[in-house]
């Protein structure tokens, strides 16, 4: 049986210190309900009896102790406009930043790596067009790219359940759905084609470096998963396909401080974003 | 007087290092904030500005002396919130470093409880 | 270390030697694209050299990723003597790559914990606490029986705070009373004894 009282003050401080150096999620006291009811769901499943007990367990990454409760703690599920106060940064600064740094003309290319089932990029399409009064004046380049092709599959097909919609109102779904199948919707077909996706892992440069130079890149909710030198590499390669000046955003309880010390901090009145030195040399 | 606590960032990879002083400082009447290397540091001062901060000088990712320096180079408050370097090392060439990127104190580890909190307050401009 | 997703092929088979020699190009831009792509352990000795003589960050960032990615002792050992330097930058990058290689660094642990620097010997408990394995608290035990310095004390405290169990407590004990002035030292102590009574004796599975 697990105590009541699971975790005192200073287990979840240590917890929480643990989570970040090694993963870079951050944890704050007005999440300790949330992440309590983890470890709890978490000593159950490994038949802990005392939390000192499953930290050590979680310290030795005992089948894969570290991963499963990172798993538990992270909203898995995406849908549209999640985390969308980074939108609201792309189109109040960063994208007036880039334009005021970029060659006239030139392309605004964006980048949502991992992609998943398309969420993500499809939501940037749609909050351009909803919120961002000058999206006509440009040419925006939007890409998609995940490891896993299934995905990117769905992800081309477009077509969501109700879930996926639920942050979006009935008129957003109305201009830009269709329905596709009982409690399904498909994105309509302009959006789709406005939308590039591509296979590609994180870690490899060869399968990096062919996408380009990105204005803006969204890597929300993956480095947490990655070992340090992994996510090191994946650091580098994200380095690289920014174009100098252009920024990057992390989920939003990530940090680079556990990543890597090659972007500068950048805060905006809706998200801390990072971003590579104009300064910086092509590649 | 003020009218609100003055907050010290703590910046220090070692966990027991921050708890002691926070135990000290906020014994003291200070409010205190963590953050464990430098990258942390600048992101939770750019949240919220610190009244004086507190930096070791050896952290993973970014350590104290770049922090100090990016620190300076950003604007107003920030660039002048006045620092006290602690750090294991000794030599007058880590401490003169250490002033030359930003640090208006310098102090060898381990700190006395009366030196941090009475650093603290002269830099706040309250009583100890 | 905690390996959650592992890299899909962990190392190009062999490095060019045009990749070898661009690592000591004139060009950064040459120096970094050679340095991502340096992964297997032939390249070790040109990293080290190369390593030697980096001043742009950037690049030497790359470097250390790439030993850390190689993962041998011997990738480990080239970095070693950068914990010694007087740049905080470069110490960072030495312990930020040793960190990341997880087992490759534990054959230097114990020469590490025995160095006659002692800002090395409070570096290596950082590192016996990430990389240390099972011995690692044994290792920082045996460390605080004879320690001379206090903040190298305090160092391997904090990280057995983290990695050790209640068979750590009469070595902590008796490194309280050889300090009996360190108030800090002894904070940290209680605070790590405390935590550590919770703990089973018995080893992990």
């Amino acid at each position: 049986m697990v105590e009541p009282k699971l975790l005192d003050a200073e287990d979840y401080r240590r917890l929480c210190e643990y989570l970040y150096r090694h993963t870079g999620m951050a944890f704050t006291e007005s999440r300790r309900y949330f992440v309590e009811r983890r470890v709890e769901e978490r000593m159950i499943a490994t038949g802990s009896s005392s939390f000192a007990s499953y930290f050590a367990r979680l310290r030795a990454n005992m089948q894969g102790e570290l991963e499963k409760l990172i798993n538990a703690s992270t909203v898995n599920e995406t849908y549209f406009y999640r985390e969308d106060h980074q939108f609201a940064c792309l189109t109040s600064n960063l994208l007036q930043e880039r334009l005021r740094m970029k060659p006239p003309r030139e392309t605004m290319r964006i980048w949502s790596v991992p992609c998943s089932t398309g969420e993500e990029p499809y939501s940037i399409a749609i909050w351009l067009l909803e919120n961002w009064a000058e999206v006509d004046a440009h040419d925006v380049e939007i890409v998609g790219s995940d490891i896993d092709t299934h995905v990117l599959e769905a992800a081309r097909a477009g077509i969501f359940g109700k879930r996926a919609l639920m942050r979006l109102s009935p008129a957003l779904t109305d201009k830009y759905f269709t329905p596709a199948a009982p409690e399904h919707w498909q994105i309509i077909d302009e959006l789709r084609q406005s939308v590039r996706f591509t296979a590609a892992n994180i870690v490899e440069r060869a399968e990096m470096r062919p996408h380009g130079l990105f204005d803006v890149i969204f890597c929300r909710n993956l480095l947490i998963y990655f070992d340090d030198t992994s996510r090191r590499m994946a650091a580098e390669n994200l380095y690289e396909s920014l174009a100098p000046g252009g920024y990057i955003c992390l989920g939003h309880a990530e940090s680079m401080s556990r990543i890597s010390s090659l972007f500068e901090v950048c805060r905006f009145a809706d998200a801390i974003v990072y971003r590579k030195s104009p300064e910086a040399p092509h590649g | 007087m003020a009218d609100r606590k003055m907050r010290i960032l703590v910046v220090d990879d070692a966990n027991l290092i921050r708890l002691y002083y926070r135990r000290i400082l906020e014994e003291a009447g200070f409010e205190v904030e963590e953050a464990l290397n430098g990258i942390e540091g600048l992101e939770r001062l750019l949240v919220s500005p610190a009244d004086a901060l507190i930096v070791d000088i050896n952290m993973p990712q970014m350590d104290g002396v770049t922090f100090l320096s990016a620190l300076r180079r950003q604007a107003l408050p920030l660039s002048s919130i006045p620092a006290l370097v602690t750090s294991t090392e000794s030599s007058a060439g880590d401490i003169a470093t250490a002033r030359a990127a930003g640090a208006n104190f310098y102090c060898v580890k381990p700190i006395g409880r009366e030196d941090l909190a009475g650093a603290m307050a002269m830099f706040c401009g309250v009583r100890a | 270390m905690p390996l959650i997703r592992k890299e899909s092929d962990k190392a190009a088979a062999g490095v060019s030697r045009q990749a070898l020699a661009s690592l000591a190009s004139a060009s950064p831009d040459e120096r970094w694209a050679a340095a991502r792509v340096a992964r297997d352990p032939a390249a070790i000795p040109n990293l080290g050299k190369a390593l030697a003589h980096e001043r742009e960050a950037r690049v030497r960032e790359a470097i250390f990723t790439a030993l850390a990615q190689i993962a041998t002792p011997e990738s480990a050992l080239v970095i070693l003597p950068y914990l010694r330097v007087d740049d905080a930058n470069m110490r960072t990058g030495a312990m930020d790559a040793l960190r990341a290689m997880g087992d490759a660094c534990r054959p230097h642990l114990s020469r590490l914990l025995a160095d006659r620097d002692a800002d090395v010997r409070l570096l290596a408990c950082d590192l016996v606490r990430e990389v240390g394995g099972a011995d690692g608290a044994r290792l920082l035990c045996a460390l605080i029986e004879i320690e001379p310095e206090v903040n190298v004390c305090a160092a391997a405290v904090e990280a057995l705070g983290e990695i050790a169990d209640a068979a750590a407590q009469p070595s902590l004990s008796r490194c309280a009373e050889r300090f009996p002035d360190d108030p800090f030292l002894h904070f940290a102590i209680k605070v790590v004894v405390d935590r550590l009574r919770g703990l089973p004796l018995a080893p992990r599975g």
